[in-house]
């Protein structure tokens, strides 16, 4: 029997250990949801920051754009919140 | 629920004393409030309990952004040179900010410890007893109080304390509920009545022996659901707050959203706005007064339904009491006393009033039932005298069987009163006669409402006493006042017609029921929430049971049996029916307290707008709306924010104690209120921004 090509053999290791991590980390989510939160709102900050840098015309510097980009997320997610409230009040 | 007894042997206990001076549940320890009050303030400052209050979360997640910005003006973009610090500014901003939320929390907490404080004195009532068990082979083991469960049977005797809920189901005994009513009287209870077979834990028996068979489980009595009540920690919100906090959140999302959208706008009219800014015009504007004293002045509400000693199931029972249109009172006991008096002698036969008098007073002199007291002092107040030696006569009891009563005298004369019927036939059986003046009499007190008994001496009919049922003093007043708020008053009674219909005019109800059957309370509730309306009654018995869980708002009397108290969402531990008039007005003041800082709130707005908004926008040809005056758009913005977090501060008062309440028509009490909380509203914050802008040192 031949045994599988050495790339063969690292795609399939990657990608097992791909699927274990998200497993991992869909299990720490429903665990300890803050440090997830942390983590969404950097990979949102990464989509949109270049966005926002693009709108400014280059104005501001790495650290605005990137405190500005936040700040925009961090409203809409109260904006979220407050529908929440709104529909489902007896939540809270 | 209607006792017809003539001559009651155990008259149920009347609440003590006037309404006014009646005490109220054990006085709470309210010493260290404030400080405990303040320490709370900041621990609810943790992010996961100020997310439950959405506006105050909003004021919150502000504070962290202008914190940011004091530590780094430019965070969020260059800040033009204004020639004022911005670090000092924006500082300044996040101190009032947060102590706008340290404020809100703050109210919460006092009310919360207010609860508490209660809370401790109630739970103080309450210790692990030791229960005297009674075990299926006839032997007693002795338990703790917190090992009984439901359908257990204790022993207690002359001198314990009643380990849990319970219903007597042997012996007679009286127990002092003091420590839970205030009523220093004690109470008999009796097994199969029902109004005194229900006993509850914590109350001391004081003679005597009972068997008691449990009802509660540990942890579930009346006692300790009163206790999470006033607390508050585990409080759900009621419908109307629930609705408030909707609206609240709707203005909120709007304001939120126009703030987030105005910065574009504002460059474009060329009056560019800081992110503190931004903020601090959201801050001023979100209805922060109300979305702070919320849930101060719902825990305020239980509170006050707990001083007059009442236990609700639930702040939706409280806030529906606000909401009632009918209210379904029974006639003896609630409307009337329970006891009838005598009110007049009605003489036949050609005798003298005061002679039935002088008759009257020889037949009563060993009665001591309420009736025979009541016919003694009036005879006695006619001049009449005992013209006999007391110590040779002899008493005469009422018996059901003779349903007569009197005095055997010493000349070996007998002078006897009773229901007329009955003593007709003593007449005959000593040889007298009878007049036709007797049965019209007779009639004609019927006719009046009242009881007639008749009075006579050996063979001779002297006369008539008529009985009267007393209205409760001051009732006509209270029902006044219902109608006044809305609220239409029904009696129901067992007597017949006549009876009624003087009674129901005297009182001043506005409809009655006569000769009614337990099924017709069900069916005169159901008649009326099936047009629509809320429907509120009291009651003790079993029999009141389906009556009171129909009804919308079903006050048990804490005397009653255990079905009574399940059944309703209410039990008044002072046992007093007329309690539904107090609760109407506590719910309705509740209501109207949130109603009244709603419209307060909500109409600061309107002087907010014309504070910080000319004076930011002034470039875009808006600053002549700058009607204050105000200094600079620094000092208008922190002047709006000072007084904003002040008039949390100064109203908490007002939520704890709640606005006064009046009973006055809906109408005149919208004009009132809208009056003072809605214009008082719109000029308060003009003249104390305006005061705060000219001291403070900001140009």
């Amino acid at each position: 029997m031949k045994s599988p090509a050495p790339n063969q053999y690292l795609i399939s290791f990657y990608s097992s250990q791909a699927f274990e991590d998200m497993g991992e980390f869909w299990s720490a989510w429903r665990r300890r949801k803050l440090p997830s939160y942390l983590f969404l709102a950097l990979c949102f900050n990464t989509l949109f920051a270049p966005a926002v840098l693009a709108a400014t015309g280059g104005e501001l510097d790495r650290l605005q754009v990137w405190a500005l980009t936040l700040l925009g997320i961090a409203t809409v997610c109260l904006s979220a919140y407050l529908f929440v409230v709104m529909f489902q009040p007896e939540r809270f | 629920m209607e006792s017809s007894n003539q001559f009651s042997s155990t008259p149920p206990r009347a609440p003590g004393g006037p309404r006014e001076s009646r005490r109220h549940t054990p006085k709470a320890d309210m010493s260290g409030l404030y400080q405990r009050a303040v320490k709370e303030a900041f621990i609810k400052l943790d992010p996961r309990i100020t997310v439950k209050n959405p506006v105050m979360f909003i004021v919150w997640v502000g504070t962290i952004v202008t914190a940011l910005v004091t530590f780094n003006p430019n965070l969020f973009g260059n800040v033009p040179d204004t020639g004022l610090n911005q670090q000092i500014f924006n500082g300044l901003i996040t101190f009032i900010l947060f102590f706008t939320l340290v404020f809100a929390n703050f109210a919460e907490a006092v009310a919360e410890g207010r609860g508490k404080a209660q809370a401790d004195s109630l739970r103080a009532t309450r210790s692990d007893t030791v229960a005297r068990k009674m075990l299926p082979d006839g032997s007693v083991q002795e338990v703790s109080s917190t090992d009984l469960r439901r359908g257990d049977q204790v022993k207690v005797i002359a001198g314990d304390m009643i380990p849990s809920d319970g219903d007597v189901i042997q012996g007679i005994g009286s127990v002092d509920e003091s420590a839970i009513t205030g009523e220093s009287a004690p109470v008999l209870k009796q097994p199969g009545t029902d109004i005194a077979s229900s006993v509850t834990g914590g109350t001391r028996l004081l003679s005597d022996e009972l068997v008691i068979r449990i009802t509660s489980d540990p942890g579930k009595g009346f006692i300790d659901r009163m206790i999470a009540l006033v607390e508050g920690a585990e409080r759900s919100k009621t419908p109307n707050e629930i609705a408030l906090t909707v609206l609240l959140v709707v203005l909120t999302q709007v304001f939120l959203i126009v703030i987030a959208t105005m910065s574009p706008l504002a460059n474009y009219v060329q009056s560019p706005t800081t992110i503190a800014i931004l903020i601090a015009l959201l801050v001023a504007l979100i209805p922060t007064t109300i979305g702070g004293l919320l849930s101060a002045i719902g825990i305020a509400g239980m509170d006050r339904v707990a001083q007059f000693n009442v236990i609700a199931t639930s702040g939706r029972a409280v806030e529906a009491c606000g909401d009632i249109n009918t209210l379904v009172l029974d006639k003896t006991g609630t409307i009337t006393l329970g006891n009838r008096l005598a009110s007049q002698f009605i003489p036949i036969n050609g005798y003298s009033e005061q002679a039935v008098a002088q008759a009257a007073l020889a037949a009563s002199v060993f009665d001591e039932t309420p009736e025979g007291r009541s016919i003694v002092r009036l005879a006695e107040e006619m001049g009449a005298t005992v013209d006999f030696d007391r110590n040779a006569a002899e008493g005469v009891e009422f018996s059901a069987r003779t349903r007569m009563s009197g005095t055997n005298l010493p000349d070996g004369g007998e002078a006897r009163k009773g229901a007329v019927d009955a003593v007709k036939g003593f007449v005959r059986s000593r040889g007298g006669t009878l007049s036709a003046d007797l049965d019209a009499a007779y009639e004609r007190v019927s006719r009046l409402g009242g009881t007639p008994l008749a009075v006579c001496r050996n063979s001779e009919v002297y006369g008539i006493i008529y009985l009267k049922d007393i209205v409760k003093p001051g009732l006509r007043e209270r029902f006044d006042q219902l109608r006044r708020m809305g609220v239409r008053t029904i009696m129901l009674t067992g007597d017949n017609r006549i009876t009624a219909s003087v009674i129901a005019e005297e009182a001043g109800v506005d409809d009655f029921i006569a000769e009614a059957t337990p099924e017709d309370k069900i069916d005169v509730i159901r008649r009326e929430q099936a047009q629509g309306k809320l429907v509120a009654m009291t009651g003790d018995g079993t029999n009141d049971a389906p009556a009171l869980a129909q009804a919308n708002v079903g006050v048990a009397m804490n005397s009653g049996t255990q079905a009574a108290k399940e059944a309703a969402n209410m039990v008044d531990l002072d046992s007093d029916p007329t309690k539904l008039i107090d609760l109407v007005a506590i719910g309705k003041q509740l209501l109207i307290t949130r109603g009244a800082l709603t419209t307060f709130s909500i109409a600061n707005d309107i002087a907010k707008y014309f504070a910080i908004i000319p004076t930011i926008f002034a470039a875009a040809g808006i600053g002549s709306l700058n009607v204050m005056g105000l200094k600079s758009p620094q000092s208008a913005i922190i002047s709006a924010l000072i007084y904003n977090a002040l008039i949390i501060l100064a109203l908490i008062p007002l939520a704890l104690k709640g606005v006064e309440f009046r009973p006055l028509t809906a109408n005149q009490l919208l004009q009132r209120n809208i009056l003072i909380y809605g214009v008082g509203g719109v000029i308060a914050p003009f003249i104390a921004i305006k005061l705060i802008d000219l001291i403070l040192p900001i140009s």
